[in-house]
């Protein structure tokens, strides 16, 4: 028979699905953000939220390689990280924050700048302070030109201010030692 | 106790099968005729043995008994009665006990109602949905035992069942997509028999039609339920996401669709007989790829059940085996098959069998659609979406010639239709179909111009269903030529009528719905669509297992009040989760829609509008075509076939009147 | 029949007046159009599977906000897309882009409908003789 390749060809089809499923079957079908890595951090003014007079831009990053943590008060997955946070700071890694600030509507005002301090202060004294400071991206715009999606998510931004991972999630043991610190290893080495 | 005896019934199902999988195979190769009378009283044994494990479960379920950790997680002692008879497909163990449940039925069925066939196909097609039902048995006794406890220490209430499947729509939802699902093994089953014997006659195609039709009716009904219960329950007036999961059960649909036709062009012609198994064969492999899908977890889908990579393994082997197995025997032995039949380029057989490969192609975008996701991760090139844009494109572009070939292929002869006879019905049917098409749209003050290609489709449709009956009943158009077609011609004209019908609502639906989300107080209106949507305020809700709020708005139309809707907002206290119940006026032409959304700071409420025009078409449709495909299966061509049918859904209703006795309406 | 119609279809008349704060208010219809596809085609990234008009979701809200934003400046459909994607990759959009390994997406169907129309005309080619001619002779055969 001369067609007969018209004949296998959907046992070929299957088996080629088959592998991909399988290959599926053991990873994580989540969204992971590919798209911001190795590109430079984006232009910003950002205030401390906890000292609105003191701006900041992106020189500082500039010198150390530094871990960027996106959270809020309101966040549960963050306060289950924090204390992991805390430790990798005693270790020595220097960790921003950049707090992600949840109002449903910009446009209607949310809580007022001191209500949001003294959230955050109680917050962290109780499960561990590990930010140097904490910039506050109040509209979320610098979030999103981050393409940050939620909280918590961490950025490993290199010595000269390029981001060199994006993490959606939280940080714990597993990721820390699987994705995030060889990573930040690499670039520290460098 | 009675738990027990559920669990064990469940293990001597599996012995059943495992029996019926090998005794009349092994017979019907030896010719064995003791050996071949055994399949159907296993077959039977099979069923009533899986019919006492699901009574057991459903027991389990009225009683509370959160000894079993599958009834602590579905369910709760505040739950009504009624949603705990369901809630038992609430879940991944039940909802696959109610599979395999399904898949018994289909079998005992075929094993009752199979007199006026030979003993040898009989034993042959029992024994292979013997064997199918063994990966299943398996995989539930294994890795999701519905059964399983928690003792000594138990919870003292259950987890409550999802609030989104505390609804009607989802009562009867996923036993009617499974009998569609699962139905499918009958047809495939019969292939696979087909092969193995080298039989491929028009008998086997007419055995084979019935079982089709039936499982394909059940589908459709299924599907539209499913898209139905989106629409009113989600509260994003959507009634269609391509979501991965609403892909998997619309890809067996396509296929299926395809192989009632072609099914029906094998019978009556004897050719295309490779063809026609292997859509038996992809039809139920396509719902077995949907079962993995739906409970792998390789998609992140917002219907997925939390899963397990064991459970996608083991899915995965049954897989391997049934398709690859039945794909190989068919790469095997299809080519030695030959069809008898000739025929033209134009005839009734080349237009039905271009429409088939319009079904393949479809069904190849949505295959694609679905898994290129998931490829392209695995390949290392990054997250991508395929959605709506893409698949709307696409299905465009395939209707067109899809629905011109629907509407030529019935006005048309079987082996040669002469062009010249056609062509001034088609002219005719043409000229009325666009000045219809365009006359609607021409209502409507923005224009549209994929609303009024679809309605013109639509039009084509209606225009040539009444070429083809009047052409059928010659030049005396009267009552009494009519009763002379047959049921299943009947059934052919309603099933693309419905067709039809539910093709004018997508298109006109999606077109011209209008939709609005808007911040009212009390008191306060809205416009839309030249209606006045008035907010009179919210009141406290209190339901058995939820707390909420209703909103109550009034419609009006020119001063005239046309509706009075109370959306609500639901609070499930056990699971913590926030449900929207949206409040709808449904109309032949048109639906209103309010969705109630958050509170405001300022004490105003946010809130989501919409009229949708024709949408309830879509689901007519549905019906129409499901009531067309009953007409077929009920004709008198297959009377055995069709005590059968009426036994076997009294036999359903039998076994499921306490939950969804609606199933066969 | 042609102004029966006509009533019958003109109670859907597209046109509003917001008496109400409408969320995303726009002057301009087709700006408004624009939004709307651009929010059911954009995908929630931190969603199961939802686009961005239908989703709750926090960052569902803030870019539906800034796709309004960009819209009301005059941005048409790509640039918006470009903006998007430019933050969330091409996951954000819907509809995929046409690259090497996409490019099976629209090839393959193609490909079966060109395939299966010429199977299905060659295979009546090679049986052309005669076909009723051929059918008749061998249902006598069959009668006999």
């Amino acid at each position: 028979m001369k067609k007969i390749w018209l004949f296998i060809l959907p046992l070929i089809a299957f088996v080629a699905m088959t592998v991909f499923l399988l290959s599926g079957l053991f990873s994580d079908p989540r969204y992971q953000n590919e798209v911001q890595q190795d590109r430079a951090l984006p232009p910003f003014k950002l205030a401390d939220v906890m000292q609105p007079a003191k701006q900041y831009d992106e020189s500082l990053f500039h010198g150390q390689v530094t871990l960027l943590n996106v959270w809020g008060v309101w966040c549960v997955t963050c306060a289950v990280e924090l204390p992991f946070l805390t430790q990798l700071k005693e270790q020595g890694i220097p960790i921003v924050g950049l707090y992600y600030e949840q109002e449903l509507d910009p446009d209607f005002g949310g809580k007022s700048l001191p209500q949001i301090q003294s959230e955050i202060t109680q917050q962290l004294s109780k499960l561990g302070n590990p930010y140097q400071i904490n910039l506050f991206d109040q509209d979320r715009s610098y979030s999103m030109d981050l393409g940050v999606t939620g909280a918590p998510e961490t950025f490993i931004i290199d010595k000269q201010g390029i981001i060199r991972l994006h993490h959606i999630g939280d940080v714990n043991q597993r990721v820390w030692q699987n994705k995030i610190a060889p990573v930040y290893q690499q670039w520290v080495n460098q | 106790m009675i738990t027990e005896v559920g669990h064990f019934s469940l293990v001597l199902a599996l012995l059943m099968s495992i029996l019926l999988a090998v005794y009349p195979m092994w017979g019907a190769a030896r010719n064995d005729i003791r050996m071949m009378s055994l399949a159907r009283p296993l077959a039977i044994a099979m069923l009533l043995f899986t019919l006492i494990a699901y009574a057991s479960l459903t027991w389990a379920f009225i009683n509370n008994d959160f000894s079993l950790s599958y009834v602590a997680q579905t369910s709760n002692s505040l739950l009504p009665v009624y949603y705990r008879i369901t809630a038992v497909w609430g879940g991944h163990e039940g909802s696959f006990l109610l599979w395999i449940t399904i898949l018994a039925l289909w079998t005992g069925a075929v094993a009752l109602f199979s007199r006026p066939m030979p003993l040898q196909m009989v034993a042959r097609v029992l024994a292979i949905l013997g064997l199918v039902a063994v990966g299943f048995y398996l995989f539930i006794l294994l890795a999701s035992n519905p059964f399983e406890r928690m003792l000594p220490f138990f919870p003292v209430d259950g987890r409550d069942l999802n609030p989104l499947l505390q609804d009607i729509g989802m009562i009867i939802h996923p036993p009617t997509l499974y009998m569609g699902y699962v139905g499918f093994s009958v047809a495939f089953a019969f292939a696979i028999a087909a092969l193995i014997s080298g039989k491929l006659d028009s008998t086997w195609a007419r055995w084979s039609r019935p079982w089709t039709l039936a499982a394909w009716i059940f589908l459709t009904i299924g599907i539209a339920l499913g898209s139905w219960w989106a629409y009113y329950e989600l509260g994003w007036g959507g009634w269609w996401f391509w979501d991965p999961v609403e892909n998997a059960s619309f890809m067996p649909w396509l296929v299926g669709t395809g192989l009632l036709h072609s099914l029906a062009v094998t019978e009556k012609r004897k050719i295309f007989q490779s063809w026609t198994i292997l859509l038996a064969i992809a039809a139920f492999s396509l719902s077995l790829l949907g079962t993995f899908l739906v409970r792998s977890g390789v998609l992140v889908s917002v219907h997925s059940f939390a899963s397990d990579p064991t459970r996608g393994l083991f899915i995965l082997g049954i897989l391997i085996v049934t398709i690859g197995g039945s794909l190989l025997l068919y790469a095997l032995k299809a080519p030695g098959l030959k069809g008898q039949g000739q025929y033209h380029a134009i005839s009734r057989e080349v237009l039905m069998m271009g429409n088939n490969v319009f079904l393949t192609a479809a069904t190849m975008v949505v295959l694609l659609g679905t898994l290129l996701p998931l490829v392209h991760k695995e390949l290392g090139l990054g997250s991508i979406s395929i959605g709506a844009p893409f698949f709307d494109q696409m299905f465009t572009y395939l209707i067109v010639p899809f629905v011109f070939l629907l509407g030529v292929g019935p006005l048309s002869r079987w082996k040669k239709q002469s062009p010249a006879a056609l062509k001034n019905q088609i002219l005719l049917a043409l000229g009325l179909s666009l000045s219809a098409g365009v006359l609607i749209n021409q209502a409507y003050s923005t224009f549209s111009y994929l609303a009024t290609l679809g309605s013109v489709l639509a039009c084509w449709i209606f225009v040539t269903s009444v070429q083809e009956v009047v052409q059928r009943t010659g030049k005396a158009f009267n009552l009494n030529a009519l009763t002379k077609l047959t049921r299943s011609h009947w059934g052919m004209i309603a099933g693309h009528v419905g067709f039809a019908v539910t093709l004018m609502g997508i298109a006109l639906t999606s077109q011209y719905s209008v939709e609005k989300d808007v911040r009212m107080a009390a008191g306060e209106s809205a416009e839309l669509a030249g209606y006045q949507f008035v907010f009179k305020g919210v009141k406290p809700l209190n339901g058995p297992n939820y707390t909420g709020t209703s909103g109550h708005v009034d419609v009006f139309d020119k001063g005239q009040l046309v509706a009075s809707l109370d959306a609500q907002k639901r609070f499930y206290t056990v699971q913590r989760s926030m449900m929207t119940e949206a409040a709808i006026d449904s109309g032949i032409s048109r639906d209103l829609y309010v969705a109630l959304g958050e509170q405001l700071d300022n004490g105003d409420w946010g809130l989501r509008l919409y009229v949708k025009p024709f949408v309830n078409w879509i689901w007519l449709g549905a019906l129409i075509m499901a009531l067309g495909g009953l007409l077929s299966a009920t004709d008198k061509r297959y009377r055995l076939s069709k005590v059968a049918l009426a036994k076997k859904s009294k036999q359903y209703t039998v076994s499921h009147t306490a939950s969804s006795p609606e199933v066969l309406k | 029949m042609k102004k029966l119609m006509v009533l019958f279809f003109a109670w859907v008349t597209v046109f509003s007046v917001a008496a109400t704060e409408e969320q995303f208010k726009f002057t301009d219809m087709q700006q408004q159009q624009l939004f709307r596809e651009l929010t059911h085609e954009l995908r929630c990234p931190k969603c199961q599977n939802q686009n961005i008009a239908d989703s709750n979701a926090l960052v569902a809200q803030d870019l539906k906000r800034k796709v309004y934003q960009l819209v009301s400046q005059g941005k048409n459909k790509t640039q918006v897309v470009d903006y998007m994607k430019q933050r969330y990759g091409e996951f954000v959009y819907y509809q995929p882009a046409l690259t090497p390994a996409t490019f099976i997406l629209w090839a393959l169907p193609a490909f079966i409908v060109v395939l299966g129309l010429i199977v299905l005309f060659r295979k009546r080619a090679s049986q052309d003789i005669d076909p009723d001619k051929l059918a008749q002779a061998k249902k006598l055969l069959e009668d006999e």
